[in-house]
C-alpha cells in the first residue's frame, strides 16, 4: 500500500494566504492531502510555542504562509515573522529536530501555484528524510 | 488513531454539507458524520444539501432552539464566502455568533484533493474535529461599534470620481476630491467625439465639473496627492499635499492669454500626446477646469515674462500640506493608454506612425480637412490590440474599449474627414452588445477588415514612403495581403497609471493584471480587502465610459451603506491582556505597529492595556510576550493548541 | 413575508422593485442596506431569476448557487425587504406628490405558504407529470411541485393548469397546507421610486429552420445544457436527450439568433462567447474524453480575466472553428451533419458531431412600458429599456424616480448586472432623499 505523505501544518492568513489555498482548490490543483491548515489573522500572530507544539503532536513539518509584503498590517511583518522563525529554530535545535522541518515562504492572495509546488516539494523533502532515517 | 477534543460541556451541532456535490463528490460525509457524532459534545451531527439555502438556515435555527445547541459548526465551503451567512444564522437561532465555526472542506479540501477521495475524507474528518475543539472553547464576543466619519475621500476626478462625488453629496455626505493634475476630466477630457453617444470629452466633463461646483459639501483640490493616511473604516486621517498652480485670481481670460503667448518656453504638449508644443505656462483648452493656467515649474525659467501681462501670477507660492479626517476612501485613479515601444509595429520608426491615444487628439484638432504632418490623409490603417491580448506577453487582457472606441473614429473619419480607405487589421473584433451596431455600420460603408492571428502578427514596413503593412489575413482563407497606407494607427489598450505610492500608503490590493483587485467581482465588486477602501473606474480594470460611471455609482451605493449610519461595527477579535500573567516588559508595546498598547497601573502594578479603538486584532503582540499573557480574542492559545492536537490525529 | 403586513395599512414603502433575479435582488439589497425600505414583486414561484439555475460562472468558475443562495437568503430576510412571489405588477399612476402607486395581483399557489415546510410529500402523491421547465424541458415533474431545490421560499405549489384535482397532495400533506380555495390577490403599494429589473429572454430557436427548426433531437439550447452541468444535474452527466447516449463529439454553434438582421436581432448578446466556453470547460471536466468545437464568428471574451480564460479553454483543446454554420441537418443514428464556411481555408466543409448546442442570445423582456398609463416609458431602438443619459445617468429611464437596472437594459453578464444594479440603487437613493425633501419644503411652506 502506498504509504501516506508526511502531515504538514500550514499556518495560513486570513486576508493573504489563505485565499490563496481556497483559490487552489477552485482551480483544482493537487496537493498532499496531510497538508492541514490553521487560520491566523496574520503570519507575525504564530507563537513559537504553537509550531512546537505541532511538532510534539507528530506534525511533520510546519509551513508558515507568510503575508511578506502583502500584508494588511504593514511591512514590519516581514521582520517579525523572520524574527519568529528565528526563534523557534533554537528551540527545535535543543529539540534534536531538523530546522528544515519549519519552512517559510511569502504567499499572495493569488499565489495557489506557488503554494502547491512548494508543498509538493516540502512533503517529498519530508518523505526523503523518513525513508533514509529508516 | 483520532484524537477527540477536550470536552467542555458545550452541546454542538455538526452540518456537514455536500455543496449539491461539489464536496459530496469526492468527500464521503455519510462517513464523516458518522465520525463525527461520536464526539464528545456533539450534539448531533446532519448532512445538509446546500447548508446556506434558505430551508437548511431554518433548519439550522430551529435545531439551535429546540435542541437546544451551544454552539454550531458548519463545514461547507470557505468561511470567506459565507461566515456572515452563517453567523447569522447562529444570532437568529440565539447564539452569539463567535460560538459559530466554519470549515473549509471544499476549496481546502474537495476540491483540492478530488483525486484522492479517500484521503480527502479523512482530513474533512480532522479539519471538523478542529473547529469542534474551536468552538468548545470560544467565548461570546460582541462587536465595537465606533462613530464613522460621514466624509468620503474621493482621490482621481476623472469620470468616474467626480460622478462619484455629485450622488455622494446629494445623499449628504462631505466630500473631497483629490486631484493629482491640475486640471479634472482624466482621460476622457481628451478624447473628442465618442461613442456611443457621440458626445464630445469636453461635453461632459464641462457638464460634470458645474454640477461638482454646485455642491457645497464637495471640496475639489487639484495638484493634490495622498502622502500619508492613518486610521481605518470609519475613521481615517489623510495628509494631502497641495502643489501650487503658482496662478491664483484675480486676472482675467485676455490677460492669461496674453501670458501666455508671452511666455518662451516650449515643451512637449503631453495632453496631445506630444504631437503639440505647449508653453511652461499653459492650459491644456480653453474651458478646461478649474478655468485657470498653471505654471510648469520644471520648465519655467522664472524668466518673469508673464509677469507683465498677468498680476495672478505668483512663480514663489509653496506647497501646502492639509489633513482631512474621512469614514471611507473611495479609488477612480483610472488608466494609462499602452505606450508601445519603440519599433513596436514600426511606432517611432516612422512619424505616420502613431497611437490611437495620437489620432483622437488629432481628430479633436482637425477642422476641415484630415492632413498629418502637413500632408493629406487619405489612406488609414488600423491594427488593433496593442499591448493587448498578448498571449505570451505582459498584459494578458483585453482592453475592452478599443474595438468599439476605434470603429467610432473610423466611422468618423469616413463620414467628416471623407477618408476614402480605411483598414482594420485585427485579432477579432470585439463589439460586444449593441456596440455591434457602429461595426455593422463600418463594415458596410466600405472600411476593409483584414485579420490576423496571433502568431503571424501584421508587419510594417517604414523604409518606404508610403508605409505598406502586410497582413496574412485570415478572412481570404491566409491570403497574404499588402496595404500601402499614409497613417498607420495602433489601437493601444490599457495599463494601470503609475501610482507607486498610493497603492503602497493605502495598501490597495493588485490583481494579476496589476490593476487594483476587488475582493470578488460577483459577491463584492467594488470593495477592497481594506476596509472602507472602495474602487471604481477604470483603475479597476479597462471599461468605456458608461461602465465606469455604472462601477463608480455602485460603489457609491456601498459607502453610503458604510456611513449613513453614522457608526460601523468592527471585528471583536482584538487583542486582549491577561493582567494576572502580564509583567509589564513592554515588549507588546514595542512590536504593536498601531499604537494600540498603553501601560497602565493596576493597584501601582503596571500592566500592559489594549486601546481598542486603535486595535487591528494583528496580533503581532502575541508571539512577543514571554508569559503569554497577551490573546487575540478567536485565535486564543488554548484554541489554536487544541486545533494543532486535533488536526494531527 | 407576514400576513400582518398584506392586510394592513401598511402599503407606503420607499421603492419598488420588479423583477428579482440578481438584478433585481442586489438593487433591493442596496437599497436595504442604505435604509430604505423595498418590496420586490417577482412574476416566478421563486427569486433568483435566471442565475439561480446557472452551473457555474465565468470567468471564476465558482458555483452560482453558491453565490446567489446567500444574496437570495439575504434578500428573503431582511427586514427592509418584503417580497411578493408569483406576482405582476398589472398598472402604475403617478400622485400629485409624485409618488407612484402601484396596483400588483398576485396568484395563488394553493399552498399556505406559512404552513408549508417543503417536505415534498405531495410532490409523491400526485399522479400527474408533466415537463418540468425550470429544469428546461429535459425532465419531468408533478403537478405539486417545489419548483427547484434551492428555490426560495422553497415551498410547494400547484400547477392547476395540469391538476386533475384528485385530492392526494391534500391527503398526503402533514400539516395540511394545501388550500385549492386560494383566489388571485390584489394589492396597492404607494413609493416614491421604482427599479425595473426584469431582465432578459431567450432566443427561441426554434425559429431559424437551418439549424431545425427546433425538430433535431439532439440539438439543444446553451440553457439546456447549463442545467445538464449544474451540481444538483438532473443525470449526472451530460447526456443527448435523442437516445440518452453520452455525447463524445459535441459542436457549440455561437452567435444563434444574435448579430443576425435576419430574425430581427442585430445586435451582439454578449454573454454567449463566454458562456459556451464555460460550458465547453465544464463538459470537459463531466466527459473527459469528449471533444468540443466551437463554431465561432468572434469571440467576445472583452471582461476583466475573460481572454485569459477563453484561452485556458484554448490548452483545455477545446477547438475554435471561424466560421458560419449554414445548415444542420440529422442523420439516421441521430447525429448531426454541420455544413459551414470554413474561413481560415476559405471551404465549404461539413463535419458530423454527436450533439449541437445552440448559444442562443439574449432578448429584451418588454411589458412594462404598458404599466404606466399616460406616461410614456421609453424602450430604445432594441426594444430593451431606454437609458436617456447612457454615459453619465447609466440606469436612469426618461421617468422621474424610476431606474432600470441589469439585463433589462440590454444584453450583459453578472458582474456587469450587479453593477448596473448597484449604480440604479444609488441614483434612486438620491432620488428619494430629494423628492422626500421636497415633499416635505411643500408641506411646510404656504403656498
Ligand atoms: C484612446 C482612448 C479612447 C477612448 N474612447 C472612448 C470612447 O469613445 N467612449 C467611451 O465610452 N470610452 C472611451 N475610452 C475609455 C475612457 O477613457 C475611460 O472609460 C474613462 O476615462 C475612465 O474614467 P476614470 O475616471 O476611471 O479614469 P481616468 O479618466 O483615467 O481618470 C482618473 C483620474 O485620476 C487621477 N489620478 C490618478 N492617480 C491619482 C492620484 N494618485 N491622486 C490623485 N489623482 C489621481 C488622474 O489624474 C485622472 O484625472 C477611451 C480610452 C482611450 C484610451
Ligand atoms: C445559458 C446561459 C449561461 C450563462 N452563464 C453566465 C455565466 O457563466 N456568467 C455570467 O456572468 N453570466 C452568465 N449568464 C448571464 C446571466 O444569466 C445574466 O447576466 C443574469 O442572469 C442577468 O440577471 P437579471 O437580473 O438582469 O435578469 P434575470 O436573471 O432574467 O432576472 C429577471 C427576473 O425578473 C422576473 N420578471 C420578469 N418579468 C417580470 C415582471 N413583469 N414582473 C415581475 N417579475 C418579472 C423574472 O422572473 C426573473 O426572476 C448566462 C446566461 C445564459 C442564458
Ligand atoms: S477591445 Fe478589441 S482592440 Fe481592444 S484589446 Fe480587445 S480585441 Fe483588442
Ligand atoms: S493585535 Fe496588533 S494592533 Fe492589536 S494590540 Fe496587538 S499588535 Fe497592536
Ligand atoms: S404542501 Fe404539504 S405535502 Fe406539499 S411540500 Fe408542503 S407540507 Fe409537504
Amino acid at each position: 500500500m502506498e504509504k501516506d505523505p508526511p502531515k504538514i501544518l500550514v499556518f495560513s492568513t486570513e486576508k493573504i494566504s489563505d485565499p490563496a489555498l481556497d483559490l487552489a482548490g477552485l482551480m483544482k490543483l493537487h496537493y498532499p492531502p496531510t497538508v492541514h491548515a490553521v487560520v491566523v489573522p496574520c503570519s507575525s500572530s504564530v507563537r513559537p510555542s504553537w509550531i512546537m507544539h505541532a511538532f510534539e503532536c507528530g506534525f511533520a513539518g510546519v509551513f508558515i504562509a507568510a503575508d511578506g509584503s502583502d500584508c494588511p498590517y504593514g511591512e514590519t511583518c516581514i521582520e517579525k515573522t523572520a524574527k519568529i522563525v528565528e526563534r523557534t529554530h533554537v528551540m527545535m535545535r535543543e529539540k534534536g529536530i531538523p530546522t528544515e522541518n519549519l519552512k517559510m515562504a511569502a504567499v499572495c492572495s493569488v499565489c495557489a501555484e506557488l503554494f502547491v509546488n512548494q508543498m509538493r516539494l516540502f512533503a517529498g523533502e519530508l518523505a526523503d528524510k523518513t525513508t533514509n532515517a529508516t | 488513531m483520532i484524537k477527540e477534543p477536550n470536552f467542555t460541556g458545550k452541546r454542538i451541532g455538526v452540518y456537514i454539507c455536500q455543496c449539491g456535490s461539489n464536496i459530496s463528490d469526492y468527500v464521503d460525509v455519510e462517513k464523516v458524520r458518522e465520525e463525527i457524532s461520536r464526539g464528545k459534545g456533539v450534539s448531533l451531527a446532519k448532512i445538509t444539501m446546500f447548508a446556506c439555502a434558505d430551508s437548511a438556515q431554518k433548519e439550522i435555527v430551529a435545531d439551535i432552539q429546540n435542541e437546544p445547541l451551544d454552539a454550531i459548526v458548519v463545514a461547507s465551503c470557505s468561511p470567506k464566502l459565507h461566515l456572515n451567512t452563517f453567523r447569522g444564522v447562529a444570532e437568529r437561532g440565539g447564539l452569539n455568533p463567535y460560538n459559530y465555526v466554519q470549515v473549509n472542506i471544499r476549496e481546502q479540501d474537495s476540491w483540492a484533493h478530488s483525486d484522492k477521495p479517500a484521503q480527502a475524507t479523512l482530513k474533512a474528518i480532522h479539519l471538523i474535529r478542529a473547529g469542534i475543539a474551536k468552538v468548545s472553547l470560544s467565548e461570546p464576543l460582541t462587536p465595537m461599534t465606533i462613530p464613522a466619519e460621514n466624509s468620503v475621500a474621493i482621490v482621481g476626478a476623472g469620470v468616474a470620481g467626480m460622478r462619484a462625488a455629485i450622488e455622494l453629496a446629494d445623499l449628504g455626505v462631505n466630500v473631497h476630491l483629490i486631484e493629482r493634475e491640475h486640471f479634472v476630466g482624466g482621460r476622457v477630457a481628451q478624447w473628442g467625439k465618442m461613442s456611443m453617444t457621440n458626445q464630445t470629452g469636453e461635453e461632459i466633463i464641462t457638464e460634470l465639473y458645474h454640477e461638482v461646483k454646485k455642491r457645497e459639501s464637495i471640496r475639489v483640490y487639484t495638484g493634490a496627492n495622498i502622502i500619508a493616511s492613518k486610521g481605518s473604516i470609519g475613521n481615517f486621517n489623510i495628509q494631502v499635499k497641495i502643489q501650487p498652480r503658482y496662478v491664483e485670481p484675480p486676472c482675467d481670460p485676455e490677460s492669461f492669454k496674453k501670458a501666455i503667448e508671452a511666455c518662451p518656453v516650449e515643451v512637449d504638449d503631453e495632453f496631445n500626446f506630444n504631437l503639440t508644443k505647449r508653453k511652461a505656462i499653459f492650459f491644456n483648452y480653453r474651458s478646461e477646469f478649474p478655468a485657470m493656467p498653471v505654471v510648469d515649474m520644471a520648465a519655467c525659467t522664472r524668466c518673469e515674462e508673464c509677469l507683465k501681462y498677468c498680476h495672478g501670477i505668483r512663480l514663489d507660492q509653496q506647497y501646502r500640506i492639509i489633513e482631512i479626517h474621512v469614514g471611507s476612501i473611495f479609488l477612480a485613479t483610472g488608466f494609462n493608454p499602452y505606450e508601445p515601444k519603440k519599433g513596436e509595429f514600426g511606432y517611432q520608426e516612422h512619424p505616420n506612425v502613431i497611437t490611437f491615444q495620437q489620432l483622437k487628439r488629432l481628430l479633436d484638432l482637425t477642422k476641415g480637412e484630415f492632413r498629418f504632418r502637413g500632408k493629406k490623409i487619405e489612406r488609414v490603417a488600423f491594427i488593433y490590440c496593442v499591448g493587448s491580448r498578448q498571449i505570451d506577453g505582459e498584459n494578458k487582457y483585453c482592453a475592452r474599449y478599443c474595438c468599439t472606441s476605434a470603429i467610432h473614429a473610423a466611422i468618423q473619419l469616413r463620414q467628416e474627414l471623407k477618408v476614402p480607405f480605411i483598414y482594420h487589421i485585427n485579432k477579432g473584433i470585439r463589439t460586444y452588445g449593441k456596440q455591434e451596431i457602429l461595426y455593422e455600420q463600418s463594415s458596410t460603408s466600405g472600411d476593409v477588415y483584414l485579420q490576423f492571428v496571433e502568431d503571424d502578427p501584421p508587419v510594417v514596413e517604414v523604409l518606404n514612403n508610403p508605409i505598406k503593412v502586410t497582413v496574412n489575413d485570415l478572412l481570404t482563407a491566409h491570403m497574404e495581403v499588402t496595404v500601402t497606407t499614409d497613417l498607420v494607427v495602433l489601437i493601444t489598450g490599457m495599463v494601470p497609471r503609475v501610482n507607486t505610492e498610493l497603492i503602497s500608503i493605502l495598501k490597495v490590493p493588485l490583481g494579476k493584471d496589476h490593476f487594483y483587485n476587488e475582493i470578488h467581482p460577483k459577491l463584492r465588486p467594488v470593495e477592497t480587502m481594506i476596509d472602507g477602501l472602495v474602487i471604481a473606474g477604470c483603475c479597476q480594470g479597462p471599461r468605456n465610459i458608461a461602465e465606469s460611471a455604472s462601477s463608480a455609482l455602485a460603489a457609491v451605493s456601498k459607502v453610503y451603506s458604510i456611513l449613513n449610519k453614522g457608526e460601523i461595527k468592527l471585528e471583536p477579535t482584538l487583542a486582549i491582556v491577561n493582567p494576572a500573567a502580564c509583567e509589564w516588559c513592554g515588549k507588546c508595546l514595542e512590536a504593536c505597529p498601531f499604537d494600540a498598547i498603553e501601560r497602565i497601573e493596576t493597584e501601582k502594578v503596571p500592566v500592559a492595556r489594549i486601546i481598542e479603538s486603535n486595535c487591528k486584532g494583528c496580533g503581532m503582540c502575541t508571539p512577543v510576550c514571554p508569559t503569554e499573557a497577551i490573546d487575540i480574542k478567536g485565535y486564543t492559545n488554548p484554541e489554536v493548541r487544541s486545533m494543532i492536537e486535533a488536526m494531527s490525529g | 413575508m407576514s400576513d400582518d403586513f398584506r392586510n394592513s395599512s401598511l402599503n407606503e414603502l420607499d421603492a419598488l422593485v420588479i423583477g428579482g433575479g440578481i438584478a433585481g435582488l442586489e438593487s433591493a439589497l442596496n437599497l436595504a442596506h442604505m435604509g430604505f425600505h423595498v418590496m420586490i414583486v417577482e412574476k416566478d414561484l421563486s427569486i433568483g431569476g435566471r442565475m439561480i439555475h446557472l452551473s457555474k460562472v465565468f470567468p471564476t468558475l465558482d458555483c452560482s448557487a453558491c453565490i446567489t443562495t446567500p444574496k437570495v437568503s439575504e434578500t428573503a430576510r431582511h427586514p427592509n425587504i418584503e417580497i411578493l412571489n408569483h406576482s405582476e405588477v398589472k398598472h402604475i399612476s403617478r400622485d400629485e406628490n409624485g409618488s407612484y402607486r402601484a396596483v400588483i395581483e398576485q396568484r395563488p399557489r394553493y399552498v399556505i405558504d406559512s404552513l408549508c415546510t417543503g417536505c415534498q410529500d405531495c410532490e409523491e402523491a400526485c399522479p400527474v407529470v408533466v415537463k418540468d421547465e425550470y429544469q428546461y424541458n429535459l425532465v419531468g415533474r408533478k403537478a405539486a411541485y417545489i419548483p427547484f431545490s434551492i428555490a426560495s421560499p422553497r415551498i410547494a405549489a400547484i400547477d392547476l393548469d395540469n391538476c386533475i384535482l384528485c385530492g392526494a397532495c391534500e391527503k398526503a400533506c402533514g400539516p395540511g397546507a394545501i388550500d385549492f380555495t386560494q383566489e388571485t390577490r390584489i394589492t396597492e403599494i404607494t413609493v416614491n421610486s421604482i427599479i425595473v429589473a426584469t431582465g432578459f429572454k431567450l432566443f427561441d430557436p426554434d425559429r431559424i429552420t437551418r439549424y431545425g427548426g427546433g425538430k433535431l433531437k439532439n440539438v439543444v439550447t446553451a440553457m439546456q445544457m447549463e442545467r445538464q452541468l449544474v451540481p444538483t444535474r438532473p443525470f449526472n452527466t451530460v447526456l443527448r436527450p435523442g437516445d440518452g447516449k453520452v455525447p463524445d463529439k459535441i459542436a457549440y454553434v455561437l452567435c444563434a439568433g444574435s448579430r443576425d438582421a435576419t430574425v430581427g436581432n442585430p445586435i451582439c448578446s454578449q454573454i454567449c462567447c463566454m458562456y459556451s466556453i464555460k460550458q465547453a470547460q465544464l463538459i470537459l471536466g463531466a466527459v473527459p474524453m469528449a471533444d468540443v468545437t466551437i463554431y465561432f464568428l468572434h469571440v467576445r471574451a472583452f471582461g476583466k480575466g475573460f481572454d485569459e480564460f477563453y484561452q485556458q479553454a484554448k490548452m483545455m483543446d477545446v477547438q475554435f472553428i471561424k466560421g458560419k454554420i449554414g445548415r444542420i441537418k440529422e442523420l439516421e443514428n441521430g447525429d448531426l451533419m454541420l455544413r459551414y464556411e470554413d474561413i481560415a481555408s476559405g471551404q465549404v466543409k461539413e463535419t458530423q458531431h454527436d450533439m449541437v448546442v445552440l448559444s442562443v442570445g439574449i432578448l429584451p423582456n418588454m411589458g412594462i412600458e404598458k404599466l404606466f398609463g399616460d406616461e410614456k416609458f421609453k424602450l430604445d431602438p432594441f426594444n430593451f429599456y431606454n437609458q436617456p443619459n447612457e454615459m453619465t445617468d447609466p440606469f436612469k429611464s426618461n421617468l422621474p424616480g424610476v431606474f432600470i437596472a441589469g439585463t433589462s437594459t440590454g444584453p450583459m453578464d453578472i458582474p456587469d448586472s450587479i453593477l448596473s444594479a448597484g449604480a440604479a440603487a444609488a441614483q434612486a437613493a438620491k432620488y428619494m432623499k430629494q423628492h422626500q425633501a421636497s415633499i416635505s419644503h411643500q408641506a411646510t411652506t404656504p403656498l
